[in-house]
């Protein structure tokens, strides 16, 4: 058997939309620009119809263990019948679920491309799409016990619950994992050096592709189209708590955005994370670029 | 008849069990039943039944097995029996959660029946059938449509017949707390589909339509995060693509080989039936402005 999942795995806000863009182009290879609503590739690792399909009854019917225990199970399984690489879109932090398993198991695991973004900039962008004061996306960023969809037992969410645990546990679960190979991509570079950026998403992806292939694929996945595209044709996975999901895609919004005290929090809660992948100077301060 | 075997109708089938089924209609009816649902020896691993489907399905054309683990295992044979193992300490109703949906689905699929992932309810010249995923509104619609006096026939499982009607599911409404609670519906003293979900059988009483109708028109709910409600026709070729998504487990039908035979019945019904899209805003569902948008384009067709 030979392990056929890659996850693209990040953070909420991290610009892994534009990643799957970018994939979708590069995959496609079509003269036009793939539509944002046609994104096949990157399929959300906890979407509930794809599960409930794999299981064969529904996990709506399921308490909040069970259906933990069983998504590595449906993993496992897809990637035994997937007829090649497949790329799946994850927000969840890499956990363990039942003890010991593994969310994400190994067999059904070719690698994991880690989307990462300079937390002062994820916590505007988490604000807006949440609909949420920016000081409460700080927060969110520093619970531990964050969840997406939260499992609730009086209602129905289309995707199952995700534990997202801190911003910087979460890259921490996800790049530091020894036995998960994994590549860093940070949505920095996508923006200011991109033909290197996603030259290397693709070669860790496994996709053959050229240099040409490469170009266009950024071209047609760059910020502004993507955005022209949702104000003409709206975009299906835009948050009801706000009126875009393109909004800004601007690298250091921070510096124009957030408060000092603000800009603290952040530091000070994921500072050492945030050294660790340059978003920090030499002195320990935001680096302003 | 077998001693402390129960008798029930429903799926327009005759059904004798050993397990209390408090969801169904009890029947009256003496003589051989057409499906016998039993405990019994279900092996631990399906891999002596047939191909594996899915981490916890295997199938043939005839037979499938599915565990769903801690609850049961149950093999599904010949369209007419359905055999449980039960694990561990699983409670009735939790067994009964997954028997009355995979199981009576997979077991339908065996009689060759066509089955929809839906809910239908009557209205004039026939019913309506609303597919959609998981969460898109189908129960919230069913059990706003019930309030205002439309019977209804099927709930989540909708098994259709040779003449495009909707056939008879159980008599009831499996609801969510919060969507009770929104439609005022009292839950007090209403069975729990499992012990720790609140999640709750509402019970059709009279208002269950127990005759096949013949079906106006499928509509498939999908949330949108656009403010407004719209619908918009399926023609043509994008048919069977809406059937095919909207198909009770599709995946056991591709494990029993019944591709062939599944397009060639969503073909002939698409033939009969108008389909349209539905879009509904994801925050603040609007129930009733659902029901009469169904309602009104409904009014513009004609009956066939």
């Amino acid at each position: 058997m030979t392990a056929s999942f890659f996850w693209l795995a990040s953070y909420p806000k991290s610009g892994s939309t534009w990643l799957r863009a970018f994939l979708q182009n590069l995959l496609t290879k079509s003269p036009e620009p793939a539509s944002i609503n046609d994104l096949t590739t990157g399929a959300i690792a906890s979407a509930r119809n794809w599960i409930d399909d794999l299981l064969g009854f529904d996990t709506a019917d399921l308490y909040r263990n069970e259906v933990a225990r069983l998504r590595p199970e449906s993993y496992r399984f897809a990637s035994t019948v997937a007829s090649g690489p497949q790329y799946f879109k994850i927000h969840d932090a890499n956990v363990r679920v039942d003890g010991d398993r593994r969310l994400i198991d190994l067999n059904a695991t070719a690698g994991a491309l880690y989307l990462i973004r300079n937390p002062l900039d994820v916590a505007i962008s988490l604000a807006n799409h949440n609909g949420c004061s920016i000081d409460r996306a700080i927060d969110l960023m520093a619970d531990a016990g964050h969840c997406l969809s939260p499992h609730a037992n009086d209602r129905l969410h289309n995707q199952v619950e995700q534990r997202l645990l801190t911003w910087s546990s979460h890259v921490e679960s996800w790049v530091d994992d020894p036995e998960l190979e994994t590549e860093v991509l940070r949505y920095e570079d996508m923006g200011t050096k991109p033909q290197h950026a996603f030259a290397a998403a693709a070669a860790f992806l496994r996709i053959q592709t050229d240099p040409a292939n490469i170009d266009r694929a950024i071209r047609h996945s760059q910020f502004e189209g993507l955005k022209a595209q949702e104000e003409r044709d709206s975009f299906r996975e835009r948050s009801t708590h706000s009126s875009r999901f393109f909004r800004k895609g601007l690298i250091g919004d921070w510096k124009r955005t957030l408060t000092r005290s603000q800009i603290n929090r952040i530091v000070d809660q994921h500072g050492t994370v945030m050294a660790r992948f340059g978003y920090l100077d030499s002195g320990g301060d935001p680096w302003i670029g | 008849m077998e001693q402390g075997r129960h008798r029930y109708f429903a799926f327009g089938l005759t059904l004798a069990s050993d397990l209390r089924l408090p969801e169904f209609t009890e029947a009256l009816h003496i003589g051989d039943a057409e499906v016998d649902i039993r405990a019994g020896a279900v092996p631990s691993s399906g891999a002596e039944i047939g191909a594996r489907i899915g981490p916890f399905v295997c199938a043939t054309k005839n037979m499938l097995w599915l565990r769903v683990p801690g609850v049961a295992r149950f093999l599904v044979r010949d369209g007419r029996e359905i055999t449980y193992a039960v694990e561990a300490t699983a409670d009735e109703s939790s067994l009964r959660v997954f028997m009355l949906g995979s199981c009576i689905g997979a077991l339908l699929l065996q009689r060759g029946q066509l089955v929809l992932h839906g809910n239908a309810f009557e209205v004039a010249d026939g019913c309506v059938i609303c597919v959609g995923t998981s969460g898109a509104g189908k129960s919230t619609l069913a059990a706003r449509m019930l309030q205002r006096g439309h019977r209804i026939l099927a709930d989540d499982v909708c098994p259709i017949d040779m003449e495009a009607r909707a056939v008879p599911g159980l008599p009831r409404l499996k609801l969510w707390q919060d969507a009770a609670r929104r439609l005022k519906i009292g839950t007090d003293g209403l069975r729990r589909i499992r012990p720790s979900l609140d999640k709750f059988d509402v019970p059709l009483d009279g208002m269950y339509c127990d005759e096949p109708l013949p079906i106006r028109a499928i509509y498939l709910l999908r949330p949108w995060n656009e403010p407004r409600l719209l619908s918009e026709p399926v023609i043509g070729l994008a048919k069977y693509p809406a059937l095919r998504a909207n198909s009770y487990r599709f995946r056991f039908l591709k494990g029993m080989g019944e591709e062939p035979r599944h397009l060639a019945q969503c073909s002939r019904l698409a033939a009969r039936v108008p389909i349209a899209r539905v879009h509904r805003p994801k925050s603040g569902f609007d129930v009733d402005g659902l029901a009469d948008l169904i309602l009104e384009d409904l009014a513009c067709r004609p009956a066939s």
